[in-house]
């Protein structure tokens, strides 16, 4: 019973969270709706970890395997790839490198900043 | 026979049976190379086409478990919760960090597919593919890609910062273990945060932070994908 209702916490959620994407004027996957209402629904206290935690675990644990009928779908897709590889296999690589190149040095030179700030106010 | 292969119980059969061997063989060898969900993937598409079964016919079963996806996008807010203290205590550096980093992949992404020349439908399946599939497969089909791109290049753009992880860390000289993690959480998603794990418990949980934060940015800024495609 308890799993039972863990998933019917969960799967409320998002039953909800389908309703949200349906009145809003512009698309909004419900899934990422999905995800703000229960961190809210966690932070006001109405859910408590410890009411969702076995589902959740089942469902982050094996997060990978819930991908792999969509990954297979490349069946459909191959000769798409196949005739754009060259720009699939550079947009990752270059991509890949740039996005963590501009992230770690934001966050390097915001927290020098943090700590010049700290030591005039001191 | 045909009837038999369109029961769902052989689409969720079979996609169970390929995922343990994807992780019996990832544990074995421990190789980023060999990640679990590629192996999977290769195993059936393989069987699909040595056995000539129509990709319907396993999408009835595939359906049922695609269906988990949202839900399991919903539970990544324990994971964030999880993290609350770490956010609270870091929440300046996090929110640029991300912000910038998903700026820069959309942006480097946009640029090169204009540079190739690639049509609308594949802009809008690689753009989103920097963050967990999940998210990015969502903002792909709202917008017109097709999944199974996004899927593909979600999944090679993650087994990628996995395994060069190490190198980015040494070619923009930054050790500070929360400009790591972040980082290697908002160019490659899951995949990538299991390497910053490896590397320390700041890196992991960084890393971890990233990829819900990066998801949420990401889906907002494609509200302006419109606009460009």
């Amino acid at each position: 019973m308890k799993i039972l209702l863990q998933i019917g916490v969960v799967f409320g959620v998002y039953w909800g969270s389908q309703c949200i994407e349906a009145v809003l004027p512009f698309p909004f996957p419900a899934s990422v709706i999905s995800l703000l209402v229960l961190l809210g629904l966690l932070l006001l206290g109405v859910v408590k970890v410890d009411h969702i935690r076995e589902k959740s675990d089942f469902l982050l644990g094996n997060l990978g395997f819930f991908f792999v009928p969509a990954g297979v779908g490349i069946i459909n897709y191959a000769n798409v790839i196949w005739e754009n590889a060259a720009a699939f296999v550079t947009i990752c690589v270059v991509s890949t490198v740039l996005t963590y190149g501009a992230t770690a040095w934001a966050v390097h030179l915001t927290c020098r900043l943090m700590e010049k700030k700290g030591e005039r106010e001191k | 026979m045909s009837a038999l292969l369109e029961s769902p119980f052989f689409g969720v059969t079979i996609t169970i049976v390929a995922y343990w061997i994807g992780v019996k063989i990832q544990q074995k060898t421990k190789l980023a190379i060999c990640n679990y969900m590629l192996i999977a993937v290769v195993l059936l598409v393989a069987v699909l086409v040595v056995f000539d079964i129509p990709y319907e016919s396993y999408y009835v079963g595939g359906n049922l478990i695609n269906l988990f996806l949202g839900p399991a996008t919903a539970c990544m807010a324990v994971s964030v919760y999880a993290k609350l203290e770490l956010l609270k205590k870091n929440w300046l550096p996090v929110l640029v960090g991300c912000t910038v980093g998903v700026a820069t992949s959309l942006i480097s992404i946009f640029v090169m597919c204009r540079l190739f020349g690639l049509d609308r439908e594949m802009t809008a399946s690689l753009l989103p593919k920097s963050v967990t599939t999940p998210i990015a497969t969502a903002i792909s089909q709202d917008h017109g890609g097709l999944v199974a791109i996004t899927v593909a290049a979600v999944t090679a753009t993650g087994i990628l910062g996995n395994l060069i992880a190490p190198m980015l860390v040494r070619l923009f000289r930054i050790k500070d273990p929360l400009a790591v993690g972040l980082g290697i959480g908002a160019c490659s998603h899951a995949v990538g945060t299991a390497k910053a794990m490896e590397m320390g418990e700041t890196e992991g949980a960084m890393s971890g932070l990233a990829i819900g934060l990066c998801g949420i940015l990401t889906t907002v800024a494609a509200l302006g994908f419109e606009l460009f495609l």
